[in-house]
């Protein structure tokens, strides 16, 4: 008994290293299995789960920054669109833009995430001397001005008619494409927990919550903001390699523009700042609410779940700051308190 | 002994004020130097157009740099202030057009487009107490922990849902005037200009001047500004601040919602009509400074010298990314803007 005791705790203890309860690990199965389950194996449905993993993803790369330096970055979109636009250049054949290299897309997306964290990693020693407003207003005019670059620089991208990248995969179902983003989505994760499991993960709270209260004791700021900005447009600039190759259609206008990064952040907010899961599970029943309202909805009515998104964070935010993952916290902490309680009373007894 | 008394001289305290205000006086003879070059190579006509685009900038900058000197908002969805007045501008000018239309008449039809703005004024009033009583107040109740970026946020989120709040009641067309005034334009040193231009720049510069007065010589007018910069000395002398916040909000919603309706001859009205004039009122307050609302009025002209300029001698395209660099080299320099801003609240994270 108190063998079995020690194994289920080397376990639970091991999965928390990966940022996993056995309750998340149970789901996480569960959805890698959705697919074979009949509701959820039709292509439309595929496509909305992949959507899901897609902003969950998105939404644990934004936490990472927003809820640990707590810098908002508001070019996150930009600099996703940037990794999507670099790998889509790279596999281009067609004589439509200059460049025609024609990798493969596999190799290009990890060059798109190089060039994003490049960019990442600029723009943490621009934003070294700011704060807050300042920092996310910074980001803002950096998106901003990577949107134009893409825009403008048509002899590259075709500017505004978009790029028309080939895709992962020859296959036109949907399935092996979701396994690919839940791939990526476990990997960023993953990778990001374990950062900020380790002392970094200290270091970039202790700079959140009080820039010179940390630098006092010792934390070298400049060295955690960078790197945590260059890690986090690394994995934006991946994810867009994704969507690069999987939507196969790329305008500056629906993937780089400020309301893509007001979208992920809603979300990132409503999941529950700096906790990192909290944006990636909520993401999958936000995803399926929003589509499920979308489609019954009147066609004059298109536009009417956004209205609701926006509502939703303007209520979290104002209302309740932690978010869902604050709600866990508190069930948890309450039925912990349940428990012990009760072992105290059957001590007695 | 006879002491020699020095006066400074004349150039002495010139180079002085040089010294103290160094990014001042380098972006003021930099622009200076751009207007010539404009005027010389392009003729008077930009020039003119920098003078009529500015007042506008100016106008919808003061109201941002009110909003954040006396709410330490960071105002995001400013541009959906305009977006309302352009809405209201355009339902009430066809309306009286239509009127005016069966039955001529000549003194309302000189009226008809100032009724359109001071219906914008109205509508942009009520609107900007309502959100304020709405949500600002309820967050300031909550909590004041981390106030600058939480309300950048809740404006981000705010600018969302009016945007596609918007689409979906009004839908996504294109609602536009070709002109206000149906008179040839006028001559003016050897220039052409239409008469609307004139009307819109006269409009700004009124309100300007009002908001000014106000500001100034009103008792309502110095509570405002007591407010901005100190609250708790501002409260202990008995002003109200609650009416105060819901005053200021009021006024730069009403004041960007005229805005919107004075231009409607440029900008059609449509959902995210509001996004390019939140951009340049943006570029304008990290130019001189946030929540410096006499240094926004000097800003907005040159913010739309350097927009001119870059239509002028780069392309139209590019019109938003080299003020958005420009900006970005300002935040690097001088983040507290070419005047500087003693804003409470300012440093907080």
């Amino acid at each position: 008994m108190n063998n079995q005791n020690g194994l289920w705790k080397r376990f639970t203890s091991g999965l928390s290293v990966i940022g996993f309860t056995p309750f998340g690990l149970v789901l996480m199965i569960l959805l890698a299995l959705l697919p074979f389950i009949p509701p959820f194996n039709q292509e439309y449905i595929l496509r909305w789960l992949i959507m899901g993993a897609f902003l969950a993803a998105q939404a644990v790369a934004f936490d990472f920054t927003a809820g640990y330096i707590s810098v908002v970055n508001f070019g996150f979109a930009a600099i996703l669109g940037l990794g999507a636009y670099t790998s889509a250049i790279l596999v281009n054949t067609s004589p439509v833009i200059k460049v025609q290299l024609g990798l493969s897309p596999w190799i290009s997306i990890w060059v798109g995430a190089l060039v994003a964290g490049l960019v990442g990693l600029g723009l943490g020693i621009l934003t070294l001397r700011l704060r807050g407003i300042f920092a996310a207003v910074m980001a803002w005019f950096v998106g901003i001005a990577l949107m134009g670059l893409v825009r403008n620089l048509t002899g590259l991208t075709r500017g505004p008619l978009g790029m028309n990248p080939s895709s992962f995969l020859e296959t036109t179902s949907n399935r092996p494409y979701f396994y690919i983003i839940l791939a990526m989505l476990l990997v960023v994760y993953i990778s990001l927990k374990l950062v900020t499991r380790s002392h970094f993960g200290l270091a970039f709270k202790a700079i959140g919550q009080n820039f010179d209260a940390a630098r006092a004791s010792g934390i070298n700021p400049t060295y955690y903001r960078v790197f945590n900005f260059t890690l986090s447009a690394f994995f934006a600039g991946w994810l867009g390699g994704f969507y690069a190759h999987y939507f196969g259609s790329l305008t500056p206008q629906t993937l780089m523009h400020t309301s893509k990064t007001v979208e992920v952040l809603a979300l990132a907010y409503i999941g529950g700042r700096g906790s990192l899961w909290g944006g990636m599970f909520i993401a999958f029943p936000f995803v399926f609410g929003i589509e499920a309202l979308r489609t019954s909805l009147p066609s004059d009515w298109a536009g009417f779940h956004l209205v609701i998104y926006g509502v939703l964070m303007i209520l979290v935010m104002i209302f309740y700051p932690a978010g869902f993952s604050g709600i866990y916290d508190w069930a948890r902490a309450k039925l912990a308190s349940l428990f012990s309680r009760s072992k105290t009373q059957e001590q007695e007894v | 002994m006879e002491r020699t008394v020095t006066h400074p001289s004349f150039f002495n305290r010139l180079s002085m004020t040089v010294q103290t205000h160094l990014p001042a006086t380098i972006v003021l003879g930099f622009s200076v130097l751009l207007a010539v070059v404009i005027g010389v190579k392009t003729g008077p006509a930009q020039l003119i157009n920098v003078i009529v685009t500015g007042g506008m900038w100016a106008l919808l900058a003061a109201g941002l740099a009110l909003v954040f000197g006396v709410m330490n908002i960071p105002h995001f969805a400013h541009g959906e202030s305009f977006m309302i007045g352009s809405y209201v501008g355009y339902f009430v000018f066809t309306a009286l057009n239509n009127h005016l239309k069966e039955n001529p008449n000549a003194v309302l039809g000189l009226l008809a487009p100032n009724i359109g703005v001071i219906a914008a004024l109205f509508v942009g009033a009520v609107v900007g107490a309502i959100l304020e009583r709405l949500i600002f107040a309820p967050l300031r109740r909550r909590t004041r922990a981390g106030w600058v970026m939480n309300t950048f946020l809740l404006t981000v989120g705010l600018s969302f849902v009016l945007v596609n709040g918007t689409t979906l009641v009004l839908g996504p067309n294109f609602r536009g005037i070709p002109r206000y005034y149906d008179v040839p334009p006028i001559e003016f040193l050897g220039v052409r200009i239409a008469v609307d231009r004139v009307w819109a720049f006269g409009i700004a510069l009124i309100t300007i001047a009002v908001l000014a007065f106000f500001l100034q010589r009103t008792r309502t007018g110095r509570a405002i500004r007591a407010v901005s910069q100190d609250e708790t000395g501002a409260e202990l002398v008995g002003i109200n601040i609650g009416f105060i916040h819901t005053l200021t909000f009021s006024l730069a919603t009403a004041t960007a919602a005229m805005a919107g309706a004075a231009l409607l001859f440029m900008f059609q009205a449509y959902p995210t009509v509001g996004l390019k004039p939140l951009y340049f009122a943006w570029y304008v307050v990290m130019l001189v400074g946030l929540g410096n609302v006499y240094g926004a009025v000097i800003g907005g002209f040159i913010v739309a010298l350097l927009q001119t300029a870059t239509q002028q001698f780069i392309g139209i395209a590019w019109e938003d990314v080299v003020p958005t660099v420009v900006m970005i080299i300002i935040l690097i320099l001088v983040p507290s803007g070419i005047f500087g801003s003693e804003v409470k609240g300012i440093q907080e994270q």
